[in-house]
């Protein structure tokens, strides 16, 4: 029953290319149930592998050496979960909200098969299965980007596809070194390259990994190749700007993991200059993402800069290669995933039914969208990491793994810059709730009257606050599988 | 068979007879007797060939059996009969080809004149390529002058008599400095006839006498038959006289008049200075040089002509070049690529004259390259024919001209010193050819919208029927150069 | 198998190329019928012959001293002949359909199918001269296909082709003068023909030579400094320039060089010298110099052809790396460049064709009226980026392997300008698709509305392509297996 895994990769592609290929649906509502029972169906199968499968499965080989290879391992039914989590969740919320956008079969054609795409690479046993599908989910995530067909976001697109082709490729490089050299691609604790062989050509594995690490680091928007993110994440329609910038940006963080964690091995890599160098890296993102988001009056564009912050919380706590920081940064994987896919929704929600995008627009906003604007709320406190939401116990974890680490400087530089990110976090977050829930006392909010959005739109932000505020009570559940992850890989 | 061995003696006297002849003769007689003439003597030198090939030996004739120092000599080899041979075929396709072109560019009353000219040339050429005393080859060589001279200015008009002035002042510098050379060896030999110098000069050469005299000499008499085949820099005489004078003329002239020469200093280099007195000379050395910049200047100053003729003429330049260079390599590789290299610039090149002559006719008479497009449209053999040329000039297989540079490329590797120049220049000189060939062929496969009218290839059968001929020529020196290079490695052993 | 089939499938195509112009068409589907039939039955012919080899060699004439021209059948020539043979057929189908709208067809199919058999003849020599001979002779049969409009343009694109080849062929004579001096065997073997001992003598006039013989016959593969040729003749008709330019000529450039440096010089000899880090470093530059300027060109098929200059190099990259990886890296390019570029500029004729639209900027929303060509053209674009699942991913592979495991510094470079051209790839073939595919929003679909799909005869090809593609791309292993025997000499 191992083939069971391939199963939640394959049906919502295939799903997806029969969608595309089809003619127009006379009735949008037999669109969305088609595209409803697959994302259900694949929900329930990938559980099911996720709960059931452990043993790895060759698909075929694409040169003799090169095996298409899928294992779902600890990290990556985690991934997974997550994943399919938010973008069945997700889906249902693009119900209502694509009603008011065109092309809406290419729309879920493409978010099927990305769908099936991240499983992919989630569920990737060796290197060159995920490099597969990490191109593939760029290449597939593209037209979400550019669906609106606006200049604007056309130009977009080619920027997300430009930047990720660049990355890719720098990762590829490394690529075919770790295939020279290593014993083999599949993803193994510790590394798989002998220490001997890796001490005599140190320098150009540091190299290697230096690139690696930037390469893969463009998708999770790490310093020098954010840049695209701000620009393509928001001008994509909600739906899709949620699972962008909380999931897809996640198939970086996963590529880095199984790079440093399970390819190169941390030992190598620990007290190299490339640790310092990714460890500067990450906290320069970490703050300037925040301080930009801090002045950004967009509010998608905010969001965006500020999941460029926050994924450099993570790419940090891995950076720090201590055990309770990668709990912490595992932890925030999921934490984040939710909050930003949360945010966006609500950001979605806003501008579906009152057409307001820019900050200073959502004065009182909480008078006429009250369910939104406290979802927005909770997640927001969790995201600045305030108890008892999941970015508290995530950020938490960071800190305490940074400072056992004991590496010079950044033990303690680590921590200050997440706190002052967090006091810059809760800057841009909040005026939106103050201000929507307290206009001030003459201020005229009627515009926003009765604007709450249909159930299929706020169950979802229910959700997703409520399992923010479980995973912040009950981290425990996670954490212990993460500790014991984390020290099989240090 | 004995009779045989007079055939080559017979074939001077039987042209300068001609000659004579001819002019008591009308235009169309004289044309008639000439050709029949040339057809005899190629005739007779094939049998001689056929005798040289059988016995594998070279023969001398005494001429009235009167032995030396009185008498005079001829000597011939299986080479000098093959190069008889070729001779004629090349002179009698030329006049085949350029038979249209006689008739309209010279005056009907001088036509006969013309004709004696050509047997005059076809004397002296055959004397020069048979004679064994050096008198007698520089009467000829004047001879040979006078009557190229005459073949030039024979369609009167000023370019022409410009041009064969100053082929006259040059050559006459040539003759004079070979002159000169000739008489220091006389000089120091006390004789005239080849084998008896080269025997003298053997014996000085040995004792070590007279070192810097028979450098001189050598120098004289090299340079003088280097200004007569315009070897570059003495080339400034070439493209006005060929480019100017009838096709007929022009193509003899490239083909035969200046390889006559050069066969002459090949001669003179076995059988009278010695390959090997030759090689110590150094003059070898400015010999490779010259070659060398003759190829690479000649193939320049073509790209920048904009007549075709001249721009064959210059062609030239670039090609009697590599003949040169040939003898500058200094092995005997070397020599047979030159040797080859003679016969398949005289095939290519009178097939370019030929062909390029039926190109401008159908533009108009325009030699100037803007009238010449689509020109292969209008004319397609002369079309095709000039292709073939340009390709085989360019060193394409299948075309002579790639067996020229194979065997010049592989001398080249023998000698040391000398194969990377060899080799660099070599492809340099390919790319020049293939820039000023290849646009022409271009321009002239460029369709052009009916300003001339287009002839076909049954108004001028034979003019058709001779570019055939030329193109089998080439390709077969190109396919079959096995069989030739092998006779010329057995005449150059005979010459010595 | 007899010798002289290998002579046979160079001379039917000539023959009957020659012919075609002589014979008085009735209608034009009668010569298209002889034409194609002639070219299919030819191929079979070698397809035949590629399965049941003849050992010997087929000697044709001795031209001078112990040089001669025989054929010759051994792997290289195999993955060659293999590959034109095969996509000739195809590329002819698409030719009837294209050349409906161009003018002196006979003179065109003639010059067409004699290339067939000129390349097969560089495929199948068995010596350099024989080699040399038919490389010659596919510059002059190539010349009246890129001059084929008469216009201008292509005259000044066809002068330059035949001035770039000659001079590279000048040059690559010298080097073939070495061989045929030098060598100790007259024939190509896999590992060198020269004697190390004479070598020695000389070392570096040797690769002075080398070096030399390996720019002319670069000149072809279009190599940095001598590219300017293939770009301006793209103005072909596309079938030239598809066929020719992207696969029979550039491709015989390349195997030139391949025959060059590990069939003539022999690679022992080369590694580690100063020749070979020129060449490599070159090579290097070309990769992303075309990239560069494919990203710059906004005419379609000067696109491609920029394109082409880099991807050639990538083939010569894999020669250069000198090593029997290196040679399975670039035939492995070799092949799958000649799908994944026949394609794309099967495609950019089909739109010519039908919409006489040239330039990238005109080609918006044609990804919904041309629905297939491009899908087609999008695998084709995905391939030569090297999206994984796709050929261009295998052999870009192959290459990196190959100049990992040289451990040559210089050679790592490459990998990352491998890369980095990916990269531009991406931007210049993408920037084409998402324009076809995503126009704008408020883009009016009835401004193109006269673009449609061209016929199957232009469609079959390219599905077959792109077929090969994707089966090449996730089923490589036959291929690279053949390949590595052949680089280490036991096919």
């Amino acid at each position: 029953m191992d083939h069971i895994i391939l199963l939640p990769v394959a049906l919502p592609i295939l799903a997806g290319i029969v969608l595309l290929l089809k003619k127009e649906y006379e009735k949008r509502k037999s669109l969305l149930l088609y595209v409803g029972i697959v994302l259900v169906v694949t929900g329930l199968l990938a559980f099911y592998g996720i709960l059931t499968a452990n043993k790895g499965v060759t698909l075929f080989y694409i040169t003799e050496t090169l095996p298409i290879y899928f294992k779902a391992d600890m990290i990556g039914k985690f991934f997974a979960s997550v994943v399919t989590v938010v973008w069945i969740l997700a889906g249902f919320f693009s119900f209502e909200y694509m009603k008011h956008e065109k092309n809406e079969k290419r729309y879920f054609g493409f978010y099927l098969i990305t769908f099936g795409v991240l499983l992919g690479l989630d569920f990737a046993g060796n290197l060159i299965t995920m490099y597969l599908f990490y191109e593939l989910m760029t290449l597939l995530s593209m037209p979400l980007v550019l669906h609106t067909q606006k200049r604007e976001s056309i130009m977009a697109g080619l920027k997300y596809l430009f930047y990720s082709f660049a990355g890719a490729y720098m990762a590829l490089f490394g690529i075919y070194f770790i295939y020279k050299h290593g014993t083999t691609l599949e993803f193994t604790a510790g590394g798989v390259i002998e220490a001997a062989v890796l001490r005599e050509n140190s320098g150009l594995f540091l190299v290697v990994t230096i690139l690696m690490l930037i390469g893969f680091g463009v998708k999770a928007g790490m310093f020098p190749m954010h840049a695209w993110l701000p620009t393509a994440h928001p001008v994509a329609p909600g739906p899709a700007s949620a699972v962008l910038s909380g999931i897809i940006v996640k198939g970086g963080v996963l590529a880095i993991i199984r790079v440093v964690y399970q390819l190169i091995g941390v030992d190598f890599l620990r007290g190299s200059w490339v640790q310092t160098a990714w460890m500067i890296l990450t906290l320069i993102t970490v703050f300037m993402g925040s301080l930009l988001a801090f002045r950004e009056p967009v509010l998608k564009k905010r969001l965006a800069y500020s999941t460029v912050s926050q994924l450099s919380y993570i790419l940090f706590g891995l950076s720090v290669m201590e055990p309770q920081a990668m709990t912490g940064s595992l932890l925030h994987v999921a934490a984040h995933a939710f909050i930003k896919v949360a945010l966006f929704l609500c950001a979605s929600a806003i501008i579906y039914q009152t057409g307001c995008t820019r900050v200073e627009q959502l004065r009182g906003i909480g008078k006429g969208m009250p369910i939104t604007l406290w979802c927005y709320t909770i997640v927001s406190l969790g995201l600045i990491g305030i108890p008892p939401t999941s970015g508290f116990s995530s950020k938490w974890h960071l800190a305490m793994g940074a400072l056992s680490a004991e590496i010079p400087v950044f033990s303690w530089l680590g921590p200050v810059i997440l706190l002052v990110s967090a006091l810059l976090t809760a800057g841009y977050l909040l005026p939106v709730t103050m201000q929507g829930f307290f206009p001030g006392e003459d201020y005229d909010a009627s515009a926003f009257k009765n604007k709450e959005p249909k159930a299929v739109m706020w169950v979802p932000l229910v959700v997703f606050a409520a399992l923010t505020i479980m995973i912040g009570i009950m981290p425990n559940i996670l954490t212990d599988m993460f500790m014991a992850f984390a020290e099989t890989v240090m | 068979m004995d009779i045989i061995r007079n055939f080559p003696c017979l074939s001077i006297l039987l042209s300068m007879f001609t000659a004579i002849i001819c002019s008591a003769l009308k235009g169309k007689g004289a044309r008639r007797l000439s050709t029949i003439l040339v057809m005899v003597v190629g005739i007779l030198s094939i049998c001689t060939l056929y005798l040289t090939g059988a016995t594998g030996q070279s023969y001398v004739y005494v001429m009235g059996h009167f032995p030396a120092p009185f008498g005079n000599e001829i000597r011939f080899g299986t080479l000098e009969a093959g190069m008889a041979l070729f001779f004629c075929i090349i002179m009698l396709l030329s006049l085949a080809g350029g038979r249209k072109k006689i008739k309209m560019e010279i005056d009907p009353h001088k036509e006969n004149l013309y004709y004696i000219m050509v047997d005059l040339l076809l004397s002296s050429l055959l004397a020069l390529v048979y004679t064994n005393d050096l008198f007698t080859a520089y009467v000829f060589v004047e001879i040979n002058t006078i009557a190229a001279c005459g073949l030039i200015m024979i369609s009167e008009h000023g370019r022409t008599i410009e041009a064969a002035t100053r082929y006259m002042i040059m050559s006459l510098l040539g003759s004079g400095l070979f002159l000169i050379g000739i008489c220091l060896l006389y000089d120091m030999t006390g004789h005239l006839l080849m084998s008896n110098i080269h025997e003298s000069i053997q014996m000085i050469v040995n004792d070590g006498m007279y070192t810097i005299p028979l450098l001189v000499t050598i120098a004289l008499i090299v340079v003088g038959l280097a200004i007569k085949s315009a070897l570059f820099p003495f080339h400034s005489w070439l493209p006005d006289a060929y480019g100017y004078s009838t096709v007929s003329s022009a193509a003899m002239l490239s083909s035969l008049v200046s390889k006559g020469y050069i066969f002459l200093l090949i001669k003179l280099i076995y059988r009278v200075i010695g390959f090997d007195t030759f090689l110590d000379s150094k003059i070898i050395n400015v010999l490779y040089i010259f070659g060398l910049a003759g190829m690479i200047m000649g193939s320049v100053n073509a790209i920048k002509e904009n007549d075709i003729r001249r721009m064959i003429s210059f062609s030239s330049v670039a090609q009697i070049g590599y003949i040169y260079m040939g003898f500058g390599l200094g092995t005997t590789a070397a020599m047979v690529a030159s040797v080859f290299h003679i016969l398949s610039h005289a095939a290519t090149k009178s097939l370019l004259f030929v062909s390029a002559v039926g190109l401008t006719d159908v533009s108009g008479g325009k030699k100037r390259f803007e009238e010449l497009t689509g020109a292969a449209y209008r004319n397609k053999i002369a079309g095709v024919a000039f292709t073939v040329g340009a390709l085989s000039m360019v060193g394409i297989p299948v075309f002579s001209g790639f067996v020229s540079k194979l065997l010049f490329a592989q001398a080249a590797i023998q000698s040391h010193d000398k194969l990377l120049p060899t080799l660099i220049v070599l492809a340099i000189s390919t790319v020049l050819n293939a820039i000023y060939f290849m646009k022409t062929v271009i321009r002239i496969y460029t369709p052009s919208h009916g300003k001339y009218d287009s002839v076909a290839m049954k108004e001028k059968p034979l003019y058709a029927i001779t570019l055939v001929c030329f193109i089998v020529l080439n390709v077969v020196l190109g396919m079959c150069s096995e069989p030739i290079t092998g006779w010329i490695i057995k005449g150059l052993s005979l010459f010595a | 198998m007899n010798t002289w089939m290998l002579f046979l499938v160079v001379l039917v195509p000539c023959i009957s190329g020659a012919l075609t112009p002589v014979i008085p068409w009735k209608k034009r589907t009668h010569m298209m019928i002889y034409l194609e039939t002639v070219v299919i039955i030819n191929s079979i012919l070698v397809w035949m012959m590629l399965f049941n080899r003849p050992t010997d060699a087929f000697t044709l004439v001795n031209f001078t001293g112990n040089l001669a021209i025989s054929f010759q059948l051994d792997g290289l020539g195999t993955i060659f002949a293999g590959l034109v043979s095969f996509l000739w057929p195809l590329a002819t189908l698409y030719a009837f359909e294209y050349m409906t709208k161009e003018h002196h067809e006979k003179v065109f199919f003639m010059f067409y199918t004699i290339t067939y058999g000129v390349t097969l003849g560089i495929s199948l020599a068995d010596n350099m001269l024989t080699m040399y001979c038919f490389y010659e002779l596919l510059t002059l049969v190539t010349v009246p296909l890129v001059m084929h409009t008469l216009t201008r343009e292509a005259i000044l694109a066809s002068r330059k082709y035949l001035y770039y080849s000659i001079g590279g062929a000048a040059f690559a004579f010298i080097g073939m003068i070495f061989i045929i001096i030098y060598g100790i065997n007259p024939n190509f073997v896999l590992g060198g023909v020269f004697d190390p001992a004479t070598v020695a003598l000389g070392k570096d006039i040797f690769l002075l030579v080398y070096v030399m013989a390996f720019f002319g016959f670069g000149v072809k593969a279009a190599i940095c400094p001598l590219n300017s040729w293939l770009p301006q003749a793209g103005v072909a008709p596309t079938p030239v320039t598809a066929l020719l330019h992207a696969v029979a000529v550039v491709k015989s450039g390349a195997f030139a060089t391949m025959r060059l440096t590990y069939y003539c010089f022999g690679t022992e000899i080369l590694r580690g010298t100063w020749a070979q880090y020129l060449i490599m470093a070159v090579v290097i530059f070309t990769i992303v110099y075309g990239c560069s300027m494919a990203v710059k060109e906004t005419h379609i098929k000067r696109r491609l052809a920029y394109s082409t200059v880099s991807n050639l190099s990538y083939i010569l990259f894999g020669v250069v790396i000198m090593t029997p990886v290196g040679l399975v890296g670039a035939l492995s390019h070799m092949i799958f460049h000649a799908f994944m570029k026949i394609c794309s500029f099967f495609c950019a004729g089909a739109i010519m064709h039908q919409t006489e639209r040239h330039y990238v900027h005109q080609l918006d929303g044609f990804g919904r009226k041309m629905p297939k060509v491009f899908a087609i053209f999008t695998v084709s674009a995905l391939a030569l980026m090297g999206v994984p699942g796709l050929c261009g991913f295998i052999s870009k592979w192959n290459l990196a392997e190959a100049a990992v495991e040289s451990g040559n510094v210089l050679a790592y470079l490459g990998v990352g300008a491998l890369l980095i051209s990916a990269l531009l790839t991406a931007i210049y073939m993408l920037t084409i698709v998402i324009r076809a595919y995503f126009p704008g929003s408020d883009f009016d679909y009835e401004s193109i509305s006269d673009v449609k799909d061209p016929n199957w005869m232009m469609i079959l090809p390219l599905v077959v392509f792109v077929i090969g593609m994707v089966v090449f791309g996730l089923y490589s292993a036959p291929i690279t297996n053949l390949l590595t025997a052949i680089a280490q000499g036991s096919f």
